[in-house]
């Protein structure tokens, strides 16, 4: 790599292409016309068609942050941030759904309301063409989940998934190999660069200052190669909006040393951690056919801060969920075209001391601790999820806290003692979170938060973030569309700014 | 370049045996391709990560000699699995985390591996489903 260091010039640098970044830029994209010069600068590769192979570990190394293994600090939480031209939204299944004005209310941040946000989510799921799975689109973990449900008379729901096209591979989390996951890297992104908008891939900003940001440009050795030729740059602009998502961007501005004090950086993470429950049905259950996703059960988010939804992993994923070993488990394994499964997701309460801080390298180090409030949630979601896959019709269900590998129908009249409560430890149970939220949060008062309600960073007139880091609380829903709601406002006020300018 | 090396293969070996039954019947090629992507996954990770895993493995393998006054995989089947239990429902965390990391690892190199999908009822079709076609 070359050792001295290039310069390059912008107007605005959007750094990060996923639910953030991707609206940011096409929303400003039409600026360019105007000759407003903007570049997205995204720290993952951008793959061809042929990269997606939907081999499950070669996926993970090419689209997630270190293969899919990165860690919370005690190593209790895996946490799952996709790298890519897109990022996270070319690995997320496409689950659309709206955030509640009850969720807004509890965020409480002055000057954002349901109703814009309601309206811009309404504007992303057009353009993004969610919509509802016809009937004989559903698949038969999707259908076991529905009627596990309405047995025991829990609400489930039917929500829209973003796709066009879709061949129902239900590989959505590796990288959709038919491109009919409508992420920002088929609709916002390309719409941008038609605009003349530029999008430097394999490039990772080190550091932002007023005026300009430090990067470093590699290849990776697959996809296709970084418009800039390997090496650093100092890249001038004018304005900043960092979309580097919940853990890289508390981390970036951290480690950039910005002249302002801000006392809540990096604090209030959320991640609604989550289980992957599965049971074990005597008749074939394919979830490798048909789109994974399309159902969620939210009777007990607000007496138990739970929700429940349908899933589909695979095999390595599944095999490392599973608490136990030997015999058991390889029975389980080996049945994968006859299992069930349910994602379970808390509803994590923000805290300050959950929180993102680097290390003497200006890495990302997340502290999180899960409180008894979360094992509790989850507790009481092994036994609703228990309950509905014995309604289903399961012979076999696993919850990682079971007294045994495996319960049985006849467990289901006494599933507390089943899953005792104190089975549910961190260490013990395997949880992960691909729901990253906070760390830039949103709000009014610069000590318990980062941005203003238009996520411009309190103090820095040239600076803003417009990605999941800004939610002040959890979304209580799948938070992609909130996002780019979000990103969207950002948006409206960069273009405000550079039209005063 | 292997970063467990031959005697830490020998003993992820001896783990996958009895982590995942059906891999004694494995032949030799398929052994050292489990073997292969796990040590080639571990070999990605950060170097602070493989000097744990490395450490842990050590601790798993001679700890039980405090009791057996034999390592780990020179115990009979049923000890090990009473050993590889009791670290597993450790209620000292970093034993628990311990070892489903490495159980992470035996888990990687046996399921990860494209070929085994038809095996176990894992079968994907990458162009997709012709009667499944949501959107
Ligand atoms: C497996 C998975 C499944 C999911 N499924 C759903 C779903 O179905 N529905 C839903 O609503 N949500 C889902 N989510 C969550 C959703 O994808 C995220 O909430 C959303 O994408 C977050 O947007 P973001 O812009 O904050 O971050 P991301 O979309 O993760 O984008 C951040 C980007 O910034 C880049 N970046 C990071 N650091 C730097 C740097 N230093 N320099 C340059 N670039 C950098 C990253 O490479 C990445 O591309 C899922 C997430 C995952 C991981
Ligand atoms: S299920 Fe549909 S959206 Fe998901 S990977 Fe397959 S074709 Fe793509």
């Amino acid at each position: 790599m070359r050792s001295r260091v290039e310069d390059r010039e912008f107007d605005v640098d959007v750094e990060g292409s996923g639910a953030g970044g991707g609206p940011v830029a096409k929303e400003l994209a039409p600026l360019s016309r105007e000759g407003v010069r903007i570049a997205v600068l995204e720290w993952g590769p951008r793959l061809r068609d042929v990269d997606y192979t939907g081999r499950e570990l070669e996926m993970a190394e090419r689209l997630y942050r270190d293969g899919g293994g990165f860690f919370t600090r005690d190593r209790t939480v895996t946490l799952a941030m996709g790298r890519a031209y897109g990022g996270s939204t070319v690995v997320y299944t496409g689950t659309s759904l709206p955030i509640q004005g009850r969720t807004v209310a509890r965020w409480a941040v002055p000057g954002l309301d349901h109703r814009d946000l309601g309206e811009r989510s309404e504007k992303y799921l057009r353009e993004n063409g969610a919509h509802l799975l016809e009937e004989g689109e559903l698949n038969e973990n999707n259908r076991l989940f529905r009627e596990g449900c309405r047995s025991l008379g829990y609400h489930a729901a039917q929500f829209p998934v973003n796709v066009r096209g879709c061949r129902g591979t239900s590989l959505c989390n590796l990288g959709c190999p038919n491109g009919a996951k409508q992420g920002t890297h088929r609709v916002q992104l390309p719409e941008a660069e038609r605009q003349g908008v530029a999008v430097v891939t394999g490039c990772r900003v080190e550091r932002i200052e007023e005026g300009a940001c430090h990067v470093t440009v590699e290849n990776p050795g697959f996809g296709l190669p970084s418009p800039w030729p390997p090496g650093r740059y100092r890249v001038r602009t004018r304005l900043i909006v960092v979309a580097a998502g919940a853990i890289e961007s508390p981390a970036l501005l951290a480690r950039s040393r910005l002249p302002v004090r801000l006392p809540a950086l990096g604090r209030y993470l959320t991640l609604h951690p989550a289980l992957i429950l599965v049971a074990q049905h005597d008749r074939p259950v394919v979830g490798s056919r048909g789109h994974p996703k399309s159902f969620i059960c939210d009777a007990f988010a607000e007496s138990h801060r739970f929700l429940l939804e349908t899933c589909m992993y695979f095999p390595f994923v599944t095999a490392r969920n599973l608490i136990g070993f030997g015999a058991d488990h390889a029975a389980m394994m080996g049945a994968m075209d006859r299992l069930q499964m349910i994602l379970a997701l808390a509803l994590d309460p923000a805290l300050p001391e959950n929180r993102v801080t680097v290390d003497r390298h200006g890495e990302p180090v997340v502290r999180y601790r899960l409180g008894d409030e979360v094992l509790d949630s989850l507790h009481q979601a092994m036994l609703a999820s228990a309950r509905i896959f014995f309604a289903a019709g399961a012979r076999r269900v696993h919850a990682p806290a079971g007294a045994r590998f495996f319960l049985v129908p006849a467990d289901a009249a006494r599933l507390e003692e089943a899953i005792p409560r104190r089975r549910v430890r961190p260490g013990r149970i395997s949880i992960t979170a691909a729901h990253l939220m906070g760390g830039c949060r949103m709000g009014e008062d610069p000590s318990d938060s980062v941005t203003d309600a238009w996520g411009q960073v309190h103090g820095l007139d040239w600076l803003y973030v417009a990605d999941a880091s800004l939610f002040p609380r959890a979304a209580e829903v799948n938070p992609y569309i909130t996002v780019m709601a979000l990103a969207d406002r950002v948006a409206q006020q960069v273009r405000e700014r550079l039209a005063r300018a | 370049m292997s970063v467990l090396g031959p005697r830490g293969q020998a003993f992820l070996w001896a783990l996958t045996l009895r982590l995942v039954p059906p891999a004694a019947g494995a032949p030799p090629e398929e052994r050292a391709r489990s073997l292969a992507v796990a040590d080639g996954a571990l070999g990605r990770r950060p170097p602070a990560v493989r000097r744990q895993v490395r450490l842990f493995l050590l601790a798993l393998r001679w700890l039980p000699a405090l009791g057996y006054l034999r390592p780990l995989d020179r115990l009979g089947g049923p000890a090990q699995d009473r050993v590889l239990a009791w670290f597993q429902d450790s209620p000292l965390t970093p034993l628990a985390l311990g070892l489903w990391g490495v159980k992470g690892l035996v888990y990687m190199g046996w399921y990860g591996r494209p070929e085994l999908g038809e095996r176990i009822g894992f079968r994907p079709v990458l162009s997709g489903d012709e009667k499944s076609r949501g959107g």
